[in-house]
């Protein structure tokens, strides 16, 4: 979020900001946290690209964070906070690799130049999965647990678009045309059943790995 | 001086040979740790050491040649456990995995107790495929799941698997078929293991003479596990087999095989089963007098976690051997039922085990029921993540008919303290 407020206030210099707050519901009106929330601007020059490094962790046999959203041409680094080895890999086509992961070495930053979700598992333990979701705008966030996001944007034309792996609803059929200052409270409802959740593998974790 | 010189030179003569054989052995491991590791940079080398102090049963143990079921036999400081675990990738999905033990007790000191190559190749399809060759165990255990597969909850382990440990290792092949839930948006993961191995024949020897046992001494690549110099066993007019066995023989050329399964329900409740026959001919006999055992069993594990912190596990292992032309035919049962709680750093579990050897078989004078049931109590608290102490109490009242043909009584209550010093890296 730091990122964003750095943005921001880069921006407000020139450009009059708008704080613009989305929440999303599901078929059967419950809040959907982690859901990746992005604004792509209509007028794409000038837009700020961002130069930190994403992090996507391994903490007690899990990806952490679950689902990371970063902006295109991001470097993330994949940490081993696990004292057992992993070995990452991804075969979505916004960007295929494999990484082995040994404790206590680090593994080269991997960079994301293509839109879209990265879908992660590891071939030592086959119950990890976690998302990397590539935006083409650095004007994005995820819902917080009540399924809300606030964010601050400059004035002008956006797509809003939203994204989620439990989400069955076509992604285009959510997608919305804006104008800020004119919008200030979005309000998303899916209209389908989400697929079953499945993150019940992340709320027992063991330190005892298998034996081989 | 003359003669003090030549026992000095004879003493130093046998030590060093005693030296360079130990140290042929060690070159030769070392040697093979660093062929193995050539060119792997990342070779991942985990260890674990254990040193004890046990007041132990005034019974003595097998491992000197008497008939208590517990390990130790008299009071002492000793090395429990040293262990080497080295393992790395040579390519994508194709990994290798060596243990290296060192055990105070019993025969064979230094050796392997697993070894084996794995192949599972990446893939997100929502049906997979793995493989692995070597000598190692069959996954039918929930006990032993930490590092060389020694139990992290009690020192001194569950009668089944104190027996899987010191008589059953898989040298052969073995291919699975699993599915991980995830990948299908379902709670349930299932795998399908199915093995061919050799070498295991005399599997089931110990179970029926000695009974069974709670310990944690795994058996080596080459061990002999001694018991007691039983007369219908020894004698030249009597089964005439040497009072010890070595677990890991092939005697007959047949092929044994498993088949098993796992269910688990996110990673909070499992189901393993496994069905296991060694196909061993009970006619088959070695020149050193070592028979081949005709066992079978099935093996049922569950684990139920109520929480990250509390777990109850259990298994029952059913099953029969033979060996001769029926000369000991024995159905054996044993089941353990274990509840672990941790707290912060501490880990208390609380085992039950109930065992019981029923023999149905042409020799009245070679008597092979046994039976017991033990409670086994173990305290272990983290120091840091390499230190960790730790006591454990063990209590069992056990019978074992053919004590009796040593003189002994056969029914005997045992107990065994142990307070463990243990680091890991």
């Amino acid at each position: 979020m730091n990122r964003f407020l750095i943005v921001f206030l880069l921006v407000s210099h020139v450009v009059q900001s708008k704080e613009i707050s989305v929440s999303l519901l599901t078929k059967s009106d419950q809040e959907l946290a982690n859901v990746v929330v992005y604004f792509t601007p209509k007028q794409k020059q000038g837009l700020a690209q961002t130069h930190e490094m994403a992090i996507m962790d391994q903490v007690d046999t899990q990806f952490s964070p679950h689902i990371l959203a970063i902006q295109k041409d991001t470097q993330v680094r994949f940490p081993n906070s696990d004292s057992i080895k992993h070995h990452v890999y991804s075969f979505s086509p916004a960007k295929t690799f494999e990484l082995q992961l040994y404790k206590e070495l680090q593994a080269d930053p991997l960079l994301f130049s293509n839109l879209g979700s990265v879908e992660l598992g590891c071939n030592i333990h086959d119950w990890m999965l976690g998302y990397i979701f590539v935006v083409d705008t650095p004007y994005f966030g995820k819902t917080d647990i009540k399924g809300n996001l606030t964010l601050d944007l400059p004035d002008g034309e956006y797509q809003l678009d939203v994204w989620h792996p439990r989400i069955k609803d076509k992604l285009s059929s959510l997608s919305r045309q804006l104008t800020l200052p004119r919008e200030s409270e979005i309000k998303i409802n899916l209209k389908s059943a989400l697929l079953p959740d499945v993150n019940q593998y992340e709320n027992v974790s063991d330190e005892f790995s298998d034996y081989e | 001086m003359k003669m003090y010189r030549m026992n000095f030179l004879i003493m130093n003569k046998d030590l060093k040979w005693k030296m360079e054989s130990y140290g042929k052995v060690l070159q030769v491991f070392f040697l093979n740790l660093c062929m193995l590791s050539v060119n792997c940079i990342a070779a991942e080398v985990k260890g674990v050491v254990q040193l004890n102090y046990v007041k132990a049963d005034e019974q003595p143990s097998w491992f000197d040649k008497d008939t208590g079921i517990l390990a130790y036999s008299k009071d002492s400081a000793n090395v429990q456990q040293a262990l080497v675990e080295l393992s790395d990738n040579f390519a994508s999905g194709l990994s290798y995995v060596v243990v290296a033990n060192y055990y105070q007790l019993g025969e064979q000191n230094l050796g392997i107790s697993q070894a084996q190559i794995s192949y599972k190749p990446l893939s997100n399809s929502k049906f997979r495929w793995r493989a692995r060759a070597g000598f190692f165990y069959p996954k039918l255990s929930l006990e032993n799941v930490d590092t060389g597969w020694l139990s992290p909850f009690t020192y001194t382990q569950s009668a089944v698997n104190s027996w899987v440990g010191e008589e059953l290792r898989t040298a052969g092949l073995e291919l699975t078929l699993f599915s991980p839930g995830r990948a299908r948006n379902s709670p349930i993961s299932w795998e399908f293991h199915a093995s061919l191995f050799k070498a295991n024949d005399p599997l089931g020897t110990l179970i029926s003479w000695r009974g069974f046992a709670l310990h944690d001494r795994q058996s080596l690549n080459n061990d002999r596990v001694p018991f007691a110099p039983y007369p219908s066993v020894i004698q030249t007019d009597r089964i005439f087999h040497p009072d010890y066995v070595e677990p890991f023989h092939e005697l007959d050329g047949n092929i044994g095989f498993y088949l098993g399964t796992h269910i688990e329900y996110y990673k909070q409740s499992t189901l393993r089963y496994y069905y296991y026959d060694n196909q061993a001919d009970p006619l088959a006999v070695s020149q050193e007098r070592l028979y081949a055992w005709r066992t079978k069993f099935h093996s049922l594990a569950v684990q139920h976690k109520f929480n990250g912190n509390t777990r109850i596990l259990g298994q029952w292992l059913t099953g029969s051997s033979v060996m001769g032309d029926r000369f000991v035919f024995i159905d054996f049962d044993a089941w353990y039922v274990m509840l672990s709680h941790k707290h912060k750093d501490h880990r208390i579990s609380l085992r039950f085990d109930k065992f019981k050897v029923a023999e149905d078989d042409i020799f009245p004078w070679d008597p092979n029921n046994s039976d017991g049931q033990g409670y086994t109590l173990a305290w272990r608290y983290d120091l840091d993540k390499n230190w960790q102490i730790g006591v454990e109490q063990h209590i069992n009242k056990n019978a074992a008919d053919i004590r009796a043909t040593l003189g002994q009584k056969v029914e005997i209550n045992q107990q065994q303290s142990l307070a463990v010093l243990q680091y890991r890296w």
